[in-house]
């Protein structure tokens, strides 16, 4: 055989079955080839190393949807005649440069968000955008407690409960409505919820001591809250539409190892895609957080603590009497929960992906965190 | 109520009746399309912003991608051209800087020595190339097989070996020679 040409040792590097026998057998006898060999597979692991993109490539596709919407509506009205451009012509997208007011009451369904926005000056017609990068604890008390079960409340079906897939409620301010693709509903394995869901749904490894096999899988399909503020909110917001989606998400619950603790959760692990809400209309950023935050639903306090998280931070609330740690998983910033009995804890982090993880159960610190650094 | 989720969600058109056409084709092909601007601008904004750009082109060009059997070859391409020309404007940037005395003093030996085979110097070889063999390098190093990367560079796959070797060759020249200036 003559000898191997140089794209045939090139696509060995790579696809080595694509290349034919007789060709390997060439180059395993053939010391001129080897030495071709040699130098492109230099070539190509130089090349790999320097080019290939790093495990946290940035992969948020739900906030570059939402981008890309606003730049095609920016770039439409400025194709508009000139008057009615002329109405619109400080039109610019921002950043997404996200600003908490609200807070998310993560049960497997998605709650409210609250209001996010992005400052962005006096822009009109913008798309801001909550999309939080990080966890963080907010502590809640009693009296906390006592005013998000209000807001969770909806016309009488608590939100806790599980949304139906779709209804709306008059607000005071306009329309809040929802929809969804169905409820939260068990599925027949984790496999099931994974293509269901598109989670990465990974399972541990090693499991602790006393926690056996998943027992059930529950799926929480995407859900969209829409808010619509009437007339009645005033001039500075009226017209405005906030839109915030959450999920999928997905829960699985392990039964224990003990003779007759199979059906027992002794431990969960969910995963949800976070929280992500824009608005259109006419109203600032600004204005619409202002707006929500005045309508008193939360405790000033609370409020004022969620404020000063600062931006990109998904709030996780850490109830009076329990300990809160801050612990690093896979390298994300994560809230590690712990009972001071020893008898529960829980972990949760929000991944480079964009997907927020959680694990609990009957379970020690040491344990937890364990399992967590496992699928981190 | 389980039986009417699992009914929805095994009827997939139906049930992503919310989702237009081009929105599921960004889904899709975004993460990709992303990962081969980074691989091209080496930063994560830089590489969301010609992301952008590329799905703002094919919105245009592919209105309904669904019916197109090029679109998503298109927007792999679209997405190593457009940060090329990215790190291309860059070098040029650099060059009038350097030409009108902003550009700081070159590090020294040692430095430049740690730095070698930085991000910036790899750009910078990067954007000396010609460019279709940078574009089958980074399609390629993205993790686009070789079949994917003949599509989007509309050659041969036989092809990409070829041209692969030959821009691997040319990119350690452009390296070493960089750190010889």
């Amino acid at each position: 055989m003559t000898h191997v040409s140089s794209p045939v040792l090139r696509r060995l590097q790579d696809e080595p079955q694509a290349v034919p026998d007789a060709a390997r057998r060439h180059l395993a006898a053939c010391a001129r080839c080897q030495a071709s060999n040699s130098k492109i597979a230099q070539n190509a692991a130089l090349a790999a190393r320097l080019l290939a993109p790093p495990a946290a490539a940035p992969d948020d596709t739900s906030l570059a949807w939402a981008r890309l919407q606003a730049s095609h509506r920016a770039s439409h009205r400025a194709s508009q005649p000139a008057g009615r451009a002329a109405r619109r012509a400080t039109i610019r997208v921002p950043r997404p440069r996200p600003r908490i007011a609200g807070m998310s009451l993560g049960t497997g369904t998605i709650a409210v968000a609250g209001v996010l926005v992005a400052g962005t000056g006096a822009a009109v017609a913008l798309t801001t955008v909550y999309a939080p990068t990080h966890v963080a604890p907010v502590r809640i008390s009693q009296d906390d407690f006592r005013a998000i079960a209000t807001i969770a409340s909806i016309g009488g079906t608590r939100v806790t409960d599980g949304l139906p897939p779709a209804g709306h409620q008059q607000l005071p301010f306009g329309e809040l409505s929802w929809s969804a693709a169905g409820k939260a509903s068990p599925v027949s394995s984790v496999a099931q919820a994974r293509a269901l869901t598109g989670l990465p749904l990974a399972a541990p490894s090693t499991r602790p001591a006393g926690v056996g096999a998943p027992r059930a899988v529950v799926v929480q399909p995407k859900v969209t809250v829409t808010i619509r503020f009437s007339a009645t909110a005033g001039s500075a917001v009226a017209g405005s539409t906030l839109v915030i989606t959450g999920g999928p998400g997905a829960l699985v619950q392990y039964g224990g190892t003990a003779a007759g603790r199979a059906q027992v959760t002794t431990m969960v692990i969910a995963e949800m895609q976070r929280p992500v809400a824009t608005s259109t209309g006419s109203a600032t950023a600004a204005q619409l957080e202002a707006f929500l935050l005045a309508q008193g639903h939360l405790p000033a306090s609370l409020a004022q603590e969620i404020r000063l998280l600062g931006t990109a931070a998904l709030p996780v609330p850490v109830p009076a009497g329990i300990a809160e740690q801050h612990v690093s998983v896979g390298g994300s910033a994560a809230v590690l929960l712990a009972d001071p009995s020893g008898a529960a804890a829980g972990v949760i982090w929000e991944g480079g992906d964009g997907v927020v993880h959680g694990v609990g159960g009957l379970l020690n610190r040491e344990d937890v965190l364990n399992v967590a650094r496992q699928l981190g | 109520m389980e039986a009417s989720f699992m009914t929805r969600a095994r009827a997939a058109p139906k049930a992503e009746n919310e989702f237009s056409a081009f929105e599921r084709f960004f889904r899709e092909h975004y993460p990709a399309v992303v990962r081969i601007a980074f691989g091209v601008v080496g930063e994560a904004q830089a590489a969301q912003d010609v992301a952008q750009d590329v799905f703002i082109s094919a919105l245009r060009r592919f209105p309904d991608p669904g019916q197109s059997e090029h679109a998503a070859a298109w927007v792999r391409a679209a997405a190593a051209h457009a940060g090329l020309n990215a790190i291309r404007g860059e070098r040029r940037r650099d060059r009038r800087q350097q030409l009108s005395g902003v550009e700081v003093a070159p590090a020294g030996p040692e430095e430049a020595a740690l730095d070698r085979e930085s991000a910036a110097e790899v750009r910078r070889a990067l954007a000396r190339l010609p460019r279709r063999s940078a574009a089958v390098l980074v399609l390629r190093h993205s993790g686009l097989s070789y079949a994917e990367v003949a599509e989007a560079m509309n050659i041969k796959v036989g092809h990409v070996g070829t041209m692969l070797r030959r821009a691997e060759s040319a990119l350690r020249k452009e390296l070493s020679d960089d750190s010889r200036q």
